[in-house]
């Protein structure tokens, strides 16, 4: 890891002005050979200090939003949750309200790595950190996400890479709690250097790689995630989230689905799909959303949702088996939150 | 400036102007087993080094340095992380604890003594680590289930394979603690 | 008979299913005849770990905790290419950073195949590097910092060159050559022709074959064939490999993480010039080794040069991406295998053609499984190591045995079911180990095998399968192996060994087996081992450590203790030989008089008596013996049942229950071997479901070198496990004690295989066995694929 400066600022403002560069842009470059004047922002610093060991990134200077105050709460706003950048996974996970309300949430928090990284790691952290590709994440390898000319996983080893929306990259979006979030229809609040506030849909601010390759979402320099708002959810919703790794100690998911569903008895009035660790953003599967809604919810329809969202899958070379996992995990995810 | 040390107390976090510190060494003090330490390193030192090489705590031990295998867990006010991805910058006022501190002195902890007695120790590198995530885990639950045990050590990496045996430690530690 | 052999009985069998006496003509100072562990007071037991307070309070020292004063850091530069030629190397700029105080440029690496002088070739002038991660230079600076950014000043002049990494194009005469020259063959077991070698392709090694496998193979009623293949996977020792190196005018003194201190230390002396009593080697606790740690390699010479040429004691420990890339690994295979067979199951012949990757390295062999576990008269293996561009192979538990196994035992199940038989009752039929019988019979029994269905009989989505394998190791013996042990005039008790305890529990074992023998309590021995200053102990691997050094230091204690008694007769108004030293006390053999053991040393005329006492023959000889090392008569056997589930909608297997049966020799400390057994039932499950190098084609770039891509077993898939071992009797040493690591790692992988076909139907025949290749072995993946 390269020596940096270490600033505590005083306050977000101070903070957002000292900042000079997103992560994906202290990141990408044309030689191989990351930028070493950035100054950029650590939360939990889970992700960035491991891009910072592997050597993939050597700023100047890190400026520390863990300590500044009244980010790291769960408040209640206009009947949802305003929750603060800085909770971490473990605070979600134990969350009365989020284990109740917006269970999917909690859910995918709680299986998010380990519990020791999940006391550390922090909600706004989950959702910008960047892809674990194994490409991306080798310095060997400058590939297109960093600023080089491939995409390495197309014509190489894919079996962990996208089956959905991989134009020109194959990455699978790593955030956990984005799939959660996605489905329970979350805002961001973002504030940008000069204190003003914006909010964005969580599923607008991803990106795909055709809108561009270098970064995953919509965050400019010198703005940060100052709340993640979850919208009110009527006592007639249930929500889950399944997750499926080849390992259950600690892995990363081979396919991850929230289902979240508005039901009057079986009969789903309003779904939201969401599927992760399968494509370059949360992937949002409305044909099988469009197969529920307005329907009595069965194992046959639960089967035949999850065929839906799966019909535009184009896995690549090796990682087709990732079609009928995903199928299966849909139809579990659709019937588990029934009964949630 | 420099006492200015990053610090989760709002009090501390709530002055107005920035410090900016290294990237040359810096004095920090840090709170270890119940001891105040002082000492000068630079900002990107984690906490597991500083803890190894400057205070020769070693019994926080690092086999991947990146969080997969959590072999240097230590508690950071009571809660089990891993030291190896938290800046000892970054610490603060919270208190560290290591295996050094789990007890005082001669005496074991039930958990070290469980450990010793169902032989949940074979090359012994990832011990400590889970030691304090099994004490950890009995100081917030003290009857665990199986499941929960599993589930408090899913992130640690023993590659001797003394899993059975941390299990049946832990639910005779807890049995021991009960009596 | 010779004056200095006696005659004497020894108990010889299974206990608790036919134990008989056994006569043996043994030498004279070898410590009497041990009953079985029912009559003993401390041998046999669960005596807890010595070392155990240690290590959990975090006070153990691992090498990577060794600090000296002045101590240096180092850190290795590598290739970052595949194949290249390195013209130059400019190290100028390094030396100059500050804080730099040694540079070494590594010239005839070891750890690969050694080319053999090539009469009339022109030698390369320029060094080659052969696969990504191979050493280049170290350099040792003040700071591991101030190493680091040194390191990154060397400049390396590559000429890339021509590389493969793929097993199958490497066989191919056009691939690019991973040595020009022929290269020494080297076998893990006593001296060998030099085989041949074509492109990549050395060997076939034809030398285990017997009889006439082609008439057998005509003279058989059925032929059951098959094709597996089983990958790389490497050792993931917690605590990487690492040492500090403190060369001085006086000599050279070594601390490493190290399976073998003995062994390290001749190596050094031989690398270095130096006479054996100027090389000392130190370790206290190993963090994990499972073979990677056996000899030295790229990285000890390194250190060791580094610190002649500063000066000052040098550390150097490789990180987690380096211990992935260059600490050695298990080589793949592929093994084609043909059984001849009779209807009723017996074997007419076996032929198995195999071939497989260490990458630079010799090794990737099938071990001696399918030759020495079943009765057929006609056996032929050809098997072939094959070069590619990738970190060298080297042993790793159970070399050899663990994918033969997985091949092997595959096979015999699919004869059974083409036989009609279960496959226990086939394996009645043609494995001759009585020690198998038995373990088959309690396995079956305690793990309840009746209950097993019909392959793929189980219903619905959820799948449940049982299965079994068997396991063969060869019994290994280190016999330049040596202990002392000695008395002190306090009463308190020394064992003094250069073998090291890597987690396996010999430090509790010695000090069982010397309190036995003085009438002590193991709490009451100091255990001082892992130091080159003491007699020189065996390796730990190759599970001969309890079987080579557990004989000696009995015989050691038994000959101070008799110098001792000697002392204290005349007080006690008797002969030495009537004594008997027993519950702290040495008294005559009838009881009437006895002192304490305390008030016998106190008797002492100088501060120690001592005894010095090597692994002597076993007392019914030998099977083979090669240089240092001897294997055993019998070999150790085993015998696993697993029960697994399979999701067939995602194709994720669970491993539910397993039991083991094994066997080695005396049982020392039977909850010491239950957690080894662990060890290798969880590795074996590791390897079996999830571990895998994985290699990048196009660059030859390893791109899972970490512990979060690289795959591995953790808590939550370890299933509940149930260990039992026969106590067996043999007559063969002081002890009769054996080892027990490699055994319980062999039969695990195909138990899982065949329990997995008795779930599903369908046969898997390729590790790991992931959702992946479960999906596609049950037709569930769809075709097509989206071109780059």
């Amino acid at each position: 890891m390269n020596g940096f400066e270490w600033m505590s600022p005083g306050s977000l403002e101070q903070a957002a002005r000292a900042a000079s560069a997103t992560v994906a842009t202290a990141m990408a470059c044309r030689s191989g050979t990351p930028a070493s004047d950035a100054a950029v922002l650590k939360a939990g610093g889970m992700d960035l200090l491991d891009l910072m060991k592997e050597g993939l990134l050597s700023p100047r200077r890190l400026i520390n939003l863990r300590t500044l105050p009244g980010l790291d709460r769960i408040e209640p706003a206009g009947g949802g949750l305003r929750i603060g950048p800085n909770v971490t996974l473990a605070q979600l996970a134990a969350d009365e309200r989020l284990r109740t309300r917006w269970s999917a949430l909690a859910d995918s928090a709680g299986g998010a790595a380990s519990p020791q990284i999940r006391q550390i790691a922090t909600l706004a952290g989950n959702l910008l950190q960047r892809p674990r590709c194994w490409y991306f994440r080798s310095r060997a390898h400058h590939c297109v996400r960093k600023g080089g000319e491939t995409c390495f996983a197309f014509a190489g080893e894919n079996q962990y890479h996208a089956i959905f929306e991989h134009n020109g990259c194959a990455i699978v979006h790593p955030s956990t709690c984005a799939t959660a979030l996605v489905a329970l229809g979350a805002r961001l609040e973002i504030t940008d250097r000069a204190g003003a506030k914006r909010t964005v849909s969580l599923e607008e601010f991803f990106l795909l790689p055709q809108a561009d390759l270098q970064r995953e979402n919509r965050l400019e320099s010198g703005e940060i995630v100052t709340a993640i708002e979850l919208p009110a959810q009527p006592a007639s919703v249930r929500s889950v989230h399944l997750r499926y790794a080849q390992t259950e100690s600690f892995d990363r998911p081979l396919a991850e689905v929230a289902v979240v569903l508005d039901l009057a008895e079986a009969v789903c009035r309003k779904a939201a799909i969401v599927l992760g660790a399968c494509a370059p953003v949360p992937h949002r599967a409305r044909a099988a959303e469009a197969a529920l809604t307005g329907q009595r919810i069965d194992e046959a329809l639960a089967r035949a949702a999850a065929h839906a969202a799966l019909q535009d899958a184009m896995p690549l070379s090796g990682n087709a088996y990732k079609v009928p996992i995903f199928t299966a995990v849909v139809r579990r995810a659709i019937l588990a939150a029934l009964v949630a | 400036m420099l006492e200015k040390t990053p610090s989760d107390r709002p009090d501390a976090a709530q002055r107005p102007e920035a410090d900016t510190v290294g990237p040359h060494a810096v004095p920090l003090t840090l709170r270890v087993n119940g001891m105040t330490h002082t000492l000068s390193i630079t900002p990107e030192t984690t906490l597991a080094q500083a803890l190894r090489e400057q205070l020769d705590l070693t019994g926080t031990k690092i086999a991947c340095d990146r969080g997969a295998c959590s072999a240097c867990t230590v508690w950071l006010d009571g809660a089990p992380v891993c030291s190896c991805m938290v800046l000892a910058l970054e610490v603060g006022a919270r208190e560290v604890t290591t295996i050094e501190g789990l007890t005082d002195r001669e005496a074991l902890h039930p958990v070290q003594a469980a450990f010793i007695e169902h032989d949940a120790i074979q090359c012994g590198f990832c011990t400590p680590g889970l030691i304090m995530s099994c004490v950890a885990l009995l100081k917030r639950t003290p009857h665990p289930s199986e499941h929960e045990i599993r589930a408090a050590i899913s992130g640690h990496l023993c590659r001797c394979g003394t899993y059975p045996h941390v299990l049946s430690a832990v639910l005779a530690a807890a049995r021991t603690e009960e009596a | 008979m010779p004056e200095d052999l006696r005659t004497r009985s020894y108990p010889v069998g299974i206990a608790g299913v036919a134990l008989e006496q056994l006569e043996r003509n043994v030498a004279d100072d070898e410590a009497p005849p041990l009953p079985p562990n029912a009559r003993l007071s401390v041998i046999g037991q669960s005596t807890a770990r010595l070392n155990g307070p240690a290590k959990v309070t975090g006070r153990a020292t691992f090498t990577v905790d060794v600090k000296l004063p002045g101590m240096l850091h180092a850190r290795m530069l590598r290739s970052v290419y595949p194949h290249a030629r390195i013209l130059s190397i400019d190290t100028g700029a390094a030396e100059r950073q500050p804080g730099v105080r040694a540079i070494h440029v590594i010239e005839h690496p070891l750890g690969r195949a050694q080319e053999l002088p090539g009469p009339g070739e022109p030698g390369d002038a320029h060094r080659r590097v052969r696969y990504v991660g191979d050493p280049i230079a170290a350099l040792a600076a003040v700071t591991p910092k101030a190493a680091q950014a040194a390191l990154e000043r060397i400049v390396v002049d590559y000429q890339p060159l021509p590389f493969v990494i793929d097993l199958e194009d490497a066989r191919r005469s056009d691939a690019p050559r991973v040595f020009d020259r022929p290269v020494r063959t080297e076998f893990f077991l006593g001296p060998a022709p030099q085989l041949p070698q074509h492109g990549n392709v050395h060997g076939p090694d034809t030398s285990a074959s017997r009889g006439d496998a082609a008439a057998g193979l005509r003279a058989a009623e059925l032929i059951v064939t098959g094709e597996f293949r089983t990958q790389v996977q490497t050792h993931c020792c917690l605590e990487p490999h690492a040492l500090v190196a403190d060369w001085r005018p006086e000599g050279l003194t070594v601390y490493i993480s190290t399976q073998f201190t003995a062994g390290i230390r001749e190596e050094l002396a031989e690398a270095f010039g130096l006479p054996l009593n100027r090389v000392r080697v130190v370790v206290d606790a190993v963090g994990g080794g499972f073979g990677s740690k056996s000899r030295i390699g790229n990285y000890v010479l390194a250190a060791v040069e580094l610190s002649r040429k500063a000066g000052a004691p040098v550390r150097l420990a490789l990180d987690r991406h380096e211990e992935q890339i260059d600490s050695g690994n298990r080589p793949s295979t592929v093994q084609r295998i043909r059984l001849g067979a009779r209807r009723d199951g017996t074997l007419t012949a076996v032929a198995i053609e195999a071939y497989g990757t260490a990458g630079v390295a010799l090794g990737a062999s099938v071990g001696n499984f399918a030759q020495s576990i079943y009765e057929c008269a006609a056996f032929a293996l050809e098997q072939s190591d094959v070069f590619t561009h990738a970190g060298p192979g080297c042993a790793m538990r159970a070399p050899g045995n663990v994918p033969g196994a997985f091949a092997y035992e595959q096979v015999i199940d699919e004869l059974a079911e083409r036989v009609g038989l279960d496959p226990l009752t086939l394996r009645e039929r043609i494995d001759a180990s009585p020690l198998r019988r038995e373990q088959r019979r309690i396995g079956a029994e305690r793990f309840g095998w009746s209950r097993r269905q019909p392959p793929g009989s189980s219903p619905g989505t959820l799948k449940r399968g049982l299965g079994m394998a068997q396991s063969h190791w060869p019994a290994l013996i280190q016999i330049n192996s040596s202990c002392e042990v000695r008395i002190l005039r306090d009463g308190s008790v020394e064992v003094r060994s250069s073998v090291q305890d890597i987690g396996t529990g010999i430090t509790t074992v010695l000090a069982q087996v010397v309190a036995e023998e003085l009438g002590l309590s193991p709490q009451d021995i100091a255990v001082h081992i892992g130091d080159t200053d003491f007699p020189a102990g065996p390796p730990s691997y190759g599970s001969r450590t309890t079987a080579s050094i557990t004989p000696p230091a009995r015989n050691a204690a038994y000959r101070a203790l008799r110098l001792l008694m000697e002392v204290v007769a005349p007080s006690l108004g008797t002969t030495a030989e009537r004594l008997i030293a027993r519950g702290g006390r040495i008294g005559t053999l009838d009881a009437s008089r006895s002192i304490t053991f305390r008030e016998a040393a106190a008797q002492l005329r100088n501060d120690q008596i001592s005894a010095v006492a090597s692994r002597s023959d076993d007392y019914g000889g030998f099977g083979r013996r090669m240089g240092d090392a001897a294997v055993g008569r019998m070999g150790l056997g085993g015998v696993q049942f697993a029960e697994v589930t399979v999701d067939t909608e995602t194709g994720r297997v669970h491993v539910e229950r397993v039991v083991a049966v094994h066997d080695c020799g005396r049982p020392m400390n039977p909850r010491q071997i239950e957690s080894q057994v662990h060890g290798g039932i969880l590795q074996g499950i590791s390897y079996a479901l999830f571990e895998e190098r994985i290699l990048d084609r196009h660059t030859g770039h390893m791109l899972n070198p970490n512990l979060e891509q690289y795959k591995i077993l953790g808590a939550r898939e370890t299933p509940a496990i149930e260990v039992h071992v026969l106590e067996n009797y043999q007559g063969n040493s002081a002890t009769d004690a054996y080892g027990i690591a490699e055994p319980s790692i062999i039969a695990t992988a195909p138990a899982l295989a065949n329990a997995l076909y008795n779930a599903i139907g369908v046969r898997l025949r390729a590790l790991p066995m992931t959702p992946a290749a479960v999906l596609t072995a049950l037709g569930r993946v769809p075709c097509g694929s989206v071109p780059p």
